[in-house]
């Protein structure tokens, strides 16, 4: 049973209210109006249905939920919402938040683990969060003698190039942040970063293991580098095209992976050289060289680091949905009406959603297989890695090409051949 | 002390040695260890040229307790439960040849049923060991997979010596004079049922691990240490029996009933990283076989250890006891000065003189073999330090 | 093996000399069993150095020992590589004798080629001074030796002359006492 404290006074109380009440009135006449003005006089307001958005519009919302619909449909229209939300970052951080948790159960069950069981009560859901927010509440340590504004930059750079990389990938027919005529080139030129990153991050270390790890890093992506165009290249001339969302429509009727398995299969193979995942994590060979590059890496600095590594990771697996798996395409299973009789208007097209649903499920097949080796294999030692990307993958590689240039010149696919729509 | 100042000298030398090596530009000098994830405790400072390791330096003791000088303060019994800290996860053979010296020291003999249930611990203890020693060779290689089962099934092995000597890790088992305490009932049947469970798995472990292409390529032709190098550098175990030379210690000079069970020496001979991890794999499927004859022939009842007197001694003399243990050859040198108390105890044990391969292995060899060669030698840091 | 017998057709002169200072060994089990090879080994160490030199402290089922003095090791070590088919060391410890004002080096020898000497130890000791203690190395008999005699120098304060490395191994960087293994070194509080 609860009791007052000893020196209550209903006075006090009724009193403290009154101050809090006083304090509220206060700040809304002096900030919250005047910014309200602020934004009516100076902020353009976006025209909903033909009218202005106004404050009245805005506040009779609260009365009738029907009317917010179109300004989410304007809201999501947006490129600032593309930017942030759809295609954009958010819905690749969550997938490579979920990315995470798969990982962490799948692994588990394939070693007769359990995995994270308490955090957030149901199987350790939460378990990312926990470790978020103690790799925030770490203290970063610099070393001595570190080149400090590379220290700083290259974390930061290392995720921008990630989400860039994420900007490119279509995730349904329209929903693209950089729509670019170019798009393949731009994804290959923003991977191309990522060895300048780790190498720059390893010499702004100041300190051995990373050093070799950085020098590790650099010649694994750089041998990868070329197999990984090579095998994007019978993609691009059965496409005709270099834009990334003419290339998931090519591939409508049967998709590319069915004509250009060697080319599939050396993709996979050179994204996980790229990502540094097992049997390809020389870079943080974690016996050899401690823990490679990210050696000297605390706190956030490492937690930015995974982030990026984890968004990259969703990046490259919904390429190789966008190059071989036919993007989007699938059976339309979400009918044309949420409700009987109610279309829901212009927020909900069955199309874009069916389109959404089936590119998240192959890219998370996908991330799937790119997470099983490392139940599997070891670690694999950088002469063979070298040997492996510079002797083998590459003229892999060129076996389909010529499958590819044979397809296209015999009139069976490419643009007007006869499996081609 | 005179070579006090030859200490002196050499170290001078040393140091000019150092200060020539920073000009030396293509040299990197890496300190592996105590910090480092692949060393255990336990230190080698090595140099690269490139890739290549072209010195290497071990540099134990970061562990040393001194185990030798603290036998002298106590008796015979009392040293048994700090003489098995050097290696918990071996336990019982680390105890076996130091009761086999005390034994012949102060003259017990040991009731058979006694021996037959010593044996049999110690087989179980080797598993442990064994299986241990996998899974940090699986995760030095990168297979965490490799990593977490045979720590999840050395609990059987642990389970059972729980149920037999009460202890899971350190269980004091062995005594002057046999064992402490008999089999629970129903012991010989759970321990058949796990032993066979375990060779299943054994099958598994060879499917994920040994016959992984990757693990192949990393291991095969790795470290080689030929036959005659084994045996000028003095080696043993399994690092012995990879290069091609079947000793074993328990077929060499059988102690106890050993020379009444019937098993194979597991040997290979091609001595590179892969044999040396693929030895200790056989001797625990041969381990197995030997759980199961120790158990069909042990005797159904009798004493299990001889009647000590509360503090035992026995005349002046010295005894030079081994057995094999999960390492190789482990012995004890005692030398007793007829008082209840050992004059001087001496651990020869299989990791200190396993440990004399490393350079010459590592020397040579690139920096990614590192972890696949030092953890092949069967090194047990705190056992080599004392 | 051809040498063994002719081991004991050598030393059958002396093997009733030998026989007196084979002590009766401790365990019951073992009474029963014969010492020939044991004895033959010893035997052909007698014959080829003489007994001032070997003085054969034990004979025992796989075990026998064997005191020479330390400017003689080098050439008994050799003998025992080259004829005898002693190949590595098992262990080199040191037992200190503040009453006899001597430390005693034992290196137990053993073989890896000859299977039939697989099961036998021969402990090669040999007694230093104990104010001056120094004694030739045996590494370049026994390459296996390093590490042990490097531990015994730090350990016992004996000094290896050939040996490479006399500096310390197992022991603190900074240890700065007596070696802890002679017997004036008390552990704190016992």
């Amino acid at each position: 049973m609860a009791t007052a404290p000893k020196d209550f006074r209903f006075g006090n109380f009724v009193g403290s209210l009154i101050q809090l009440i006083f304090w509220i009135l206060i700040i809304v006449t002096l900030v919250g109006l005047p910014l309200i003005f602020i934004i009516l006089f100076y902020v353009p307001l976006p025209p909903i249905n033909g009218e202005v958005l106004t404050p009245y519009l805005f506040f009779s919302m609260m009365v009738d939920p029907t009317r917010t619909i179109p300004i989410i449909n304007f809201m999501i229209h947006t490129d600032m919402f593309r930017v942030a939300v759809f295609p954009g970052f958010t819905y690749a951080a969550l997938l490579a938040a979920a990315t995470i948790f798969i990982e962490r159960k799948f692994l588990a069950k394939m070693q007769l683990r359990i995995g994270p069981l308490y955090a957030g009560k149901i199987e350790g859901i939460l378990q990312l969060i926990a470790d978020g927010l103690k790799l925030i509440s770490k203290e970063i340590i610099v070393p001595s003698g570190a080149d400090k504004l590379i220290f700083w930059t290259a974390p930061v750079a290392f995720v921008v190039t990630a989400a860039a990389v994420v900007s490119l990938i279509p995730a349904a027919p329209g929903w693209v942040v950089a729509d670019l005529d170019v798009g393949i080139i731009a994804v290959f030129a923003f991977l191309g970063f990522f060895p300048l990153i780790a190498l720059l991050f390893s010499w702004a270390s100041n300190s051995k293991y990373p050093f070799i790890g950085g020098m590790r890093a650099l010649h694994q992506m750089i041998a990868f580098e070329i197999p990984f165009i090579l095998s994007a290249l019978p993609v691009v001339i059965l496409a005709g095209s270099l834009n990334l969302t003419d290339m998931a429509n090519a591939q409508y009727p049967y998709w590319f992976v069915f004509f250009l398995p060697i080319s599939a299969f050396v993709f996979y193979i050179s994204s996980l050289a790229e990502l540094e995942r097992i049997p390809f994590d020389l870079p943080e060979a974690e016996s050899e060289i401690v823990a490679g590059w990210l050696t000297e890496t605390s706190g956030m600095i490492y937690g930015l680091i995974q982030l990026g590594t984890y968004v990259k990771l969703y990046a490259l697996a919904g390429l190789f949905v966008i190059l071989f798996l036919g993007g989007w395409a699938g059976p339309q299973i979400f009918p044309e009406e949420i409700l009987p009789g109610y279309t829901g208007e212009k927020i909900y097209n069955a199309t874009t959603v069916n389109a959404v649903f089936w590119f998240t499920l192959k890219t998370l097949g996908m991330i799937m297989l790119i997470l099983l080796p490392r139940g599997i294999n070891p670690r694999i030692r950088i002469d063979i890695l070298l040997h492996t990307g510079w002797y083998k993958l590459i003229v892999w590689a060129f076996i389909n090409i010529f499958v590819a240039l044979l397809l296209v010149y015999g009139g069976i696919l490419g643009p007007g051949g006869l499996l081609s729509t | 002390m005179e070579n006090l100042d030859e200490k002196f000298n050499e170290t001078i030398k040393m140091g000019l040695e150092i200060v020539k090596e920073t000009e030396e530009d293509r040299l990197m000098t890496l300190s592996v260890g105590p910090q480092h994830p692949g060393s255990g405790h336990f230190r080698f400072t090595i140099k690269v040229d490139g890739d290549y390791i072209v010195y290497c330096d071990p540099d134990p003791g970061y562990v040393h307790r001194g185990e030798e000088k603290m036998c002298e303060y106590r008796n015979y019994i009392q040293n048994i439960p700090h003489l098995e800290r050097p290696v918990i996860h071996d336990s019982t053979n680390i105890t076996y040849s130091y009761s086999l010296a005390v034994e012949e020291l102060t003259n017990i003999q040991v009731p058979l049923r006694g021996q037959y249930i010593r044996a049999l611990a110690s087989e179980l203890n080797r598993q442990v060991y064994t299986l241990y020693w996998l899974g940090i060779y699986g995760i030095f290689l990168g297979h965490s997979t490799m990593f977490m089962w045979p720590l999840g099934d050395r609990e059987l092995f642990i389970d059972l010596l729980e149920a037999l000597t009460g202890a899971r890790v350190t269980h004091a088992f062995n005594i002057p004079g046999g064992v402490r305490n008999d089999m629970p009932e129903g012991f010989k049947d759970r321990c058949l049922r796990q032993v066979a469970y375990f060779e299943k798995r054994l099958v598994e472990y060879e499917d994920i691990f040994y016959n992984n292409p990757l693990f192949r390529q990393r291991t095969e032709g790795v470290g080689i240490l030929t036959k005659e190098d084994a045996i000028k550098l003095g080696v043993t175990g399994s690092v012995l029996r990879a290069s091609g030379i079947p000793f074993d210690v328990r077929k060499a000079e059988p102690y106890d009933i050993y020379n009444e069970i019937d098993f194979k020496v597991q040997y290979m001979k091609t001595g590179d990283s892969f044999a040396r991890s693929m030895v200790p794999f056989l001797d625990m499927r041969e381990s197995c076989q030997i759980i199961r004859t120790l158990l069909d022939k042990m005797p159904q009842s009798g004493e299990v250890r001889a009647k000590l007197q509360p503090n035992p001694k026995g005349p002046a003399g010295e005894s030079y006891k081994r057995v094999e243990s999960g390492r190789g050859a482990l012995g004890y040198y005692i030398v007793s000065d007829g008082t209840p108390k050992p004059y001087r105890v001496k651990l020869s044990v299989g990791s200190f003189r396993n440990i004399l391969a490393l350079p010459y292995l590592l020397i040579g060899s690139k920096l990614a073999d590192m972890p696949s060669i030092y953890w092949s030698l069967n090194y047990w840091p705190v056992e080599a330090d004392r | 093996m051809s040498s063994n017998q002719s081991n004991t057709q050598n030393g059958s002169e002396q093997k009733e000399k030998v026989s007196e200072s084979v002590q009766t060994s401790l365990s019951k089990k073992t009474e029963t069993i014969t010492l020939e090879f044991e004895s033959s080994i010893v035997n052909h160490l007698v014959t080829r150095f003489t007994d001032k030199v070997v003085q054969v402290v034990y004979v025992r089922p796989g075990r026998t020992k064997i005191l020479v003095p330390p400017n003689e090791i080098v050439q008994v070590a050799t003998f025992l590589k080259d004829t005898l088919k002693f190949d590595h060391a098992e262990s080199v410890s040191g037992t200190d004798y503040p009453k006899d004002n001597q430390i005693e080096v034992i290196y137990h020898l053993s073989s890896y080629s000859d299977e039939k000497l697989s099961s036998h130890v021969l402990a090669l000791s040999t007694r230093v001074d104990r104010n001056d203690s120094r004694m030739p190395t045996l590494i370049d008999v026994f390459k296996s030796t390093e590490y042990h005699e490097r531990e015994t120098f730090e350990m016992l304060g004996v000094y290896f002359e050939g040996h490479p490395r006399n500096e310390r191994f197992l022991l603190p960087e900074d240890w700065a006492d007596i070696p802890p293994l002679r017997k004036e070194f008390r552990i704190k509080g016992r």
